[in-house]
């Protein structure tokens, strides 16, 4: 007899949902589990919320410190500034304290210096102990990963415990619609995954106190409910299908198994398989090649800037470069940065592209399992996937153009042309091809912001929608287990 | 005995769910060798182009550059660190740690650390080889077969039966549990000799995996067998086995990693980094005379060949740069030697995670941990030490630089492994 | 009480059993004796203690004091050699529901070490009247005389002194308990100690020849059957509820 909606008592769906508690509560299992994953939860998060603090804090400072350094060197040849380059240091984003996504593994540190662009290095997990497989114990990873467990331990038998008791036939005989049944079981494990992100919300203050948008990070926690809710669609489908307890809890461990454990990583083994890059190595051969075909920025005779001298001499209309009002050098070293890193750029994106693109290969596992399509949406939405990284590659290069520039400028106009070439002649004449250290005031103050919430939350959007499909697919499926019932 | 080997294969064939978990097993098996084998086919590749690039570059480079001292400077000479045989199963930290590296003659330490990363996001996940395969899923398929073989017995009633009627314990479940424990491992095993044929890995080798992996296996399946005696409700033993594996894969290794972190002092790599700039950077600014008296102390027999006569000499601008380098030495040491000891006292973390254990392993024998990268890091060194021994004698003007000499410029090869 | 006079081997000896479960007396200083080629029938309701007392005989319950004795050997030191001469029909006779007749008999055959051919097997699924087209189709699909008579068969082939049932004749149907009956029966020609424990009182006045009556842990009261004719029913009925109604 199927069940339509208006038969659906929120009265006797909370007796079942209480009835569902009383057992777990007289069960040793159930509450050793659900202790050890609140304890879990709990520390998590409050320990990452407190690394966070300290980490901003660290980086920050260092970075405040590399600024102090660059601005208070002594009067230089402006030339040898470029060289002397600029640290700059990234800082998590607020959500970034819940999932700090691939921050561990790519580095916090850029160098930034004339006529190359570095990686960042320093990666925190290249100095680990290497005991940790699965990777950190972030509150992301207990709510993707362990939390579903804890799920599926409290709730493989919510459906087949009544089976095995044969309690289920005589509920339906005293006429217990399928889905006041189904809707009660529903509401008892949907309370035990609200606890689970009862700390998460918590730490959803601390994260707007610290410029998080509402929107972001109303997504992030939706996004977590969400997979939470489709686990318990899983659990309550498979319990009310299989034909005992060990059946079912096998089938959910199993379940969980190839959905949280194994897809994930065989996603990222096939993405690589099937969309392989190349490494920077590999690019840096072919970038030195075109690069040896600019000429060198460092030797204002080379060949490749005789136009160059040629047509400045006949736009000031002198016959020497000793007689331009400006420092041939300098220009020179201006326009070789600018063609360096026109190139230098071309490489970077097609290699950000390539990235890119094996990520989105990686994330269409999505659709084959809700861990995947949460860690997304978890990254995306917090500002700690790729994307981020690559934003955050731009704006150092993008710092780094400017300030370069900015000393060539300073190079082309405040140096004498003469004093510059007969620099090394000797040492006094060394210290007069210098200039003011006043010119140093080009480093703006670098704080690094993830984009802003409108565009994470768009970004969002496709693994919002593959949980949806995975919430709809059970919610369905769940549905037409009807006859499983009566 | 075979008699009850056959009987107990039989038997096992009949059940459906445990065949599907086998030839599942398999197929895992099979996909993390393979891909294991493409990823290391794929390095192979990778150096050969390398080496081939690196050949056009070099000539390139020698074209355009003909004294020691702009040679020097513009010359990049390609590491690199092959893959060895055992690589393709245990890929380890090898796209977290480079194993390829452009360096020239400028201070090392400005460029030895800077990384040819993977992409972030798949290295941050983690890839599907066979010792993930082996040290974290295994232990969960071998609870998953083996932990409710008495208690299905007892819920259907037929324990009392079985025991009464087998001729011993042994016969009764010593079979059972061996025919599932070595169906269950060579499902796994079978697509790694495929592999090790592929690679040719020598025997001892494979010997030597197939009885860690043997050994692993059998301590989970011993465990699995105690739990599965103390309870006829099979899911709450599977649930406190699985709490185990929780706490040995997860919870140990994190809270022993945290108090690793938190007593081991690791230098800041920045600080190293900034360091060295500051000491080259400065050499711009002081006399020449400081910085080549400072260099000749340790490299006395070039005192007589300091004199500058310009402003800027390269012999000059190398000896500073070595002096950067002297400058950090302490630092760097320091950073490598804290990754060691990091390393060391996971070794003893890992002792209460078998997990854990079972990877670190795997990734020593294939030579793909922290310890290879380092080795090949110091190989990096060496090479860069034996061009400085190389130029110095040019740069200084001891003797003449020419073509045949050329020759004598120092190749690095990827020695021997141990 | 009468007692049998025939001087027969005693195969089955329980010595004053005294078992406890979660600190609940069951067995009560039981004593009773089974000789070879009888039939006893250990007669009792429900939590009299039967079960119990026939898993302490099969080394399942150890007793905290007295012993059991099945052939000159003692349940606690002689436990495997005295499970090599016991077949056991357990409660509900659940076997492997995924095999069929054939696949279950030889496999748990295979577990005793006993080796029968094919053609042995088919002469003891003849024997207990299990239809040949049966023979193929898994036990999933068996009523439960059917799989009874499969677990009977699997007994017979272990050739044993000593038969040990519990509760033979719960749910089957009248034709089948007289089946099972004229079984019983012959086995006990053939030589067998048989031990059944059930509360079907008709059932075993038919079979056995002495009934033992078992209340609260202890035997009440033993009947024994007067040379070829059967034990009075309603007096072991009488007795039987006798204790309920007091």
């Amino acid at each position: 007899m199927k069940q339509n909606l208006q038969s659906i008592q929120p009265v006797i769906m909370w007796k079942i949902a209480r009835d569902e508690w009383r057992y777990w509560f007289r069960s040793k299992l159930a509450v050793v589990a659900l202790l050890i994953g609140l304890t879990c939860t709990m520390s998590t998060v409050v320990v990452s919320v407190g690394d966070a603090f300290e980490l901003e804090h660290q980086r920050g400072h260092a970075q405040q410190q590399s600024e102090q350094t660059f601005v208070n060197q002594p009067d230089r040849h402006p030339h040898r500034m470029v060289h002397y380059g600029h640290y700059v240091f990234k800082t998590p984003p607020p959500l970034g304290m819940v999932d700090p996504g691939v921050d561990s593994h790519t580095g916090n540190t850029i160098f930034l210096e004339g006529h190359r662009q570095n990686s960042a290095t320093f990666a925190d997990q290249k100095q680990s102990s290497g005991t940790t497989i699965l990777g950190a114990l972030t509150p992301a990873f207990v709510l993707q990963v362990l939390a579903p467990l804890l799920l599926v331990i409290m709730g493989y038998g919510v459906v087949s415990r009544e089976r095995e008791t044969q309690t289920l036939s005589i509920l339906a005989a005293q006429g217990l619609g399928y889905g006041n049944l189904i809707l009660g079981k529903i509401s008892a494990l949907l309370l035990v995954a609200m606890l689970m992100l009862l700390p998460l919300a918590i730490s959803g203050i601390v994260v707007l106190s610290q410029g998080e948008s509402l929107l972001t990070l109303s997504l992030f926690l939706v996004g977590y409910l969400l997979y939470l809710s489709i686990w318990i669609l899983i659990i309550v489908s498979i319990s009310l299908w299989a034909k005992s307890n060990s059946v079912s809890f096998s089938t959910l461990a199993f379940t969980w198994l190839v959905l949280c454990i194994l897809m994930p990583r065989v996603a990222t083994t096939v993405a690589g398989v099937m969309v392989p890059a190349a490494g920077k190595l590999e690019k840096d051969f072919a970038v030195a090649a075109e690069l040896r075909q600019l000429g060198d920025g460092h030797n204002a005779k080379d060949k490749a800037f005789v136009q160059l001298e040629a047509e400045l001499l006949k736009k000031h209309k002198v016959n020497r470069v000793e007689d331009l009002p400006l420092n041939f050098r300098g220009f020179v070293a201006l326009k070789s940065e600018a063609e360096i890193t026109s190139i230098l750029n071309r490489y970077a994106e097609d290699r950000m592209h390539e990235e890119l693109r094996q990520s989105f290969f990686a994330r269409q596992f999505g659709w084959l399992s809700p861990q995947v399509a949460l860690r997304t949406l978890s990254m995306l939405t917090a500002g700690t996937g790729l994307e981020t990284h690559h934003r955050f590659l731009r704006e150092t290069e993008n710092l780094r153009f400017n300030f370069v520039q900015r000393l060539n400028q300073a190079h082309t106009n405040k140096l004498n042309y003469i004093d510059d070439m007969n620099r090394n002649k000797s040492e006094a004449a060394g210290q007069i091809a210098r200039i003011s250290a006043k010119n140093w005031n080009v480093i703006e103050g670098f704080k690094f912001r993830s984009s802003p919430s409108k565009e994470r939350a768009l970004q969002a959007m496709t693994p919002l929608a593959q949980l949806l499909l995975w919430f709809g697919m059970f919610g369905l499926f769940l549905r037409n287990l009807q006859r499983h019932y009566s | 005995m075979m008699r009850h080997l056959v009987r107990e294969w039989r038997f096992l064939l009949g059940q459906n769910n445990v065949v599907i978990l086998l030839c599942l097993c398999c197929a895992l098996s099979s996909f993390a060798i393979y891909s294991g084998h493409q990823e290391i086919v794929a390095q192979h590749f990778t150096i050969e182009r390398l080496q081939l690039a690196q050949q056009q570059d070099q000539q390139d480079i020698l074209a355009k550059h003909k004294t020691p001292g702009s040679l020097a400077y513009y010359q990049f000479h390609l590491t690199y660190q092959t893959p060895s045989h055992l690589s393709f199963a245990a890929l380890g930290d090898r796209d977290l740690y480079p194993w390829k590296h452009r360096i020239r003659m400028l201070a090392l330490e400005g460029q030895i650390y800077e990384s040819d990363v993977a992409n972030p996001e798949l290295a941050y996940i983690g890839k599907f080889d066979f010792s993930f395969l082996i040290s974290v899923l295994a232990p969960l398929f071998v609870i998953l077969m083996l932990h409710d073989i008495i208690a299905n017995e007892r819920n259907k009633g037929r324990y009392e039966l079985l025991v009464v009627t087998a001729s011993g314990s042994v016969v009764l479940w010593g079979y059972k549990t061996l025919v599932r424990f070595l169906a269950l491992s060579l499902s796994m095993l079978a697509p790694f000799y495929i592999g090790s044929a592929l690679n040719d890995v020598p025997l001892y080798d494979v010997l030597h995996v197939s009885i860690l992996v043997l050994a692993y296996l059998a301590f989970w399946a011993a465990l699995t067998l105690w739990f599965g005696r103390q309870s006829i409700f099979a899911p709450r033993i599977a649930a406190t086995l699985i709490g185990f594996w929780v706490a040995v894969t997860c919870v140990i290794p994190i809270t022993g990693n945290l108090l690793i972190e938190k007593n081991i002092e690791v230098p800041k790599g920045s600080e190293i980094l900034l360091l060295q700039r500051e000491i080259v950077n400065q050499a711009w600014d002081i006399p020449a005379e400081t910085s080549l008296t400072e260099f000749v102390k340790t490299h006395p027999e070039y005192r007589v060949y300091t004199e500058m006569s310009e402003g800027f000499h390269w012999k000059w601008y190398y000896a500073f740069q070595q002096l950067g380098d002297q400058a950090v030495a302490h630092l760097a040491f320091d950073y490598r030697n804290a990754i060691l000891t990091k390393f060391d006292l996971g070794g003893y973390i890992a002792m209460f995670a078998p997990p854990v254990l079972m990877r670190r392993q795997l990734s020593r024998m294939a030579q793909t941990d922290v310890i290879s990268a380092l080795r090949y890091e110091q190989s990096i060194r060496d090479f860069h030490q034996a061009l400085r021994l190389y130029y110095y004698p040019y740069l200084f003007e001891l003797h003449l630089f020419d073509e045949s000499t050329l020759a004598d410029m120092p190749q690095y090869s990827d020695f021997a492994r141990l | 009480m009468k007692r049998n006079t025939q001087t027969l081997p005693i195969s089955i000896d329980a010595q004053q059993l005294v078992v406890t479960l979660n600190n609940k007396k069951i067995l009560n200083n039981l004593s009773f004796q089974v000789s070879s080629g009888e039939v006893y029938a250990l007669l009792g309701g429900n939590g009299a203690g039967k079960s119990t007392a026939l898993k302490t005989l099969l080394g399942f319950h150890k007793p905290v004091s007295g012993q059991a004795v099945i052939e000159g050997l003692a349940v606690s030191t002689s436990l495997s050699a005295i499970r090599k001469k016991i077949a056991y029909l357990p409660e509900n006779a659940s076997l492997y529901p995924h095999l069929n007749a054939f696949e279950n008999i030889e496999y748990f055959l295979s577990l005793a070490a006993v080796h029968k051919t094919h053609a042995e097997i088919k002469i003891s699924l003849q024997q207990v009247n299990l239809q040949q087209d049966a023979w193929q189709k898994p036990l999933s699909k068996f009523s439960k005389g059917m799989r009874q008579k499969t677990a009977i068969a699997l007994a017979l082939l272990r050739d044993s002194p000593i038969l040990l049932l519990d509760e033979p004749t719960s749910g089957l149907d009248p034709v089948a308990i007289d089946e099972f009956n004229q079984l019983v029966m012959s086995l006990a020609k053939q030589g067998a100690a048989i031990l059944m424990v059930t509360h079907d009182v008709y059932g075993a006045c038919q079979v056995a020849q002495r009934i033992g009556l078992l209340r609260d842990g202890a035997l009440v009261g033993e009947f024994v059957a007067d040379g070829g004719h059967q034990i009075d029913t309603e007096q072991v009925h009488k007795a039987f509820t006798a204790g309920v109604i007091d």
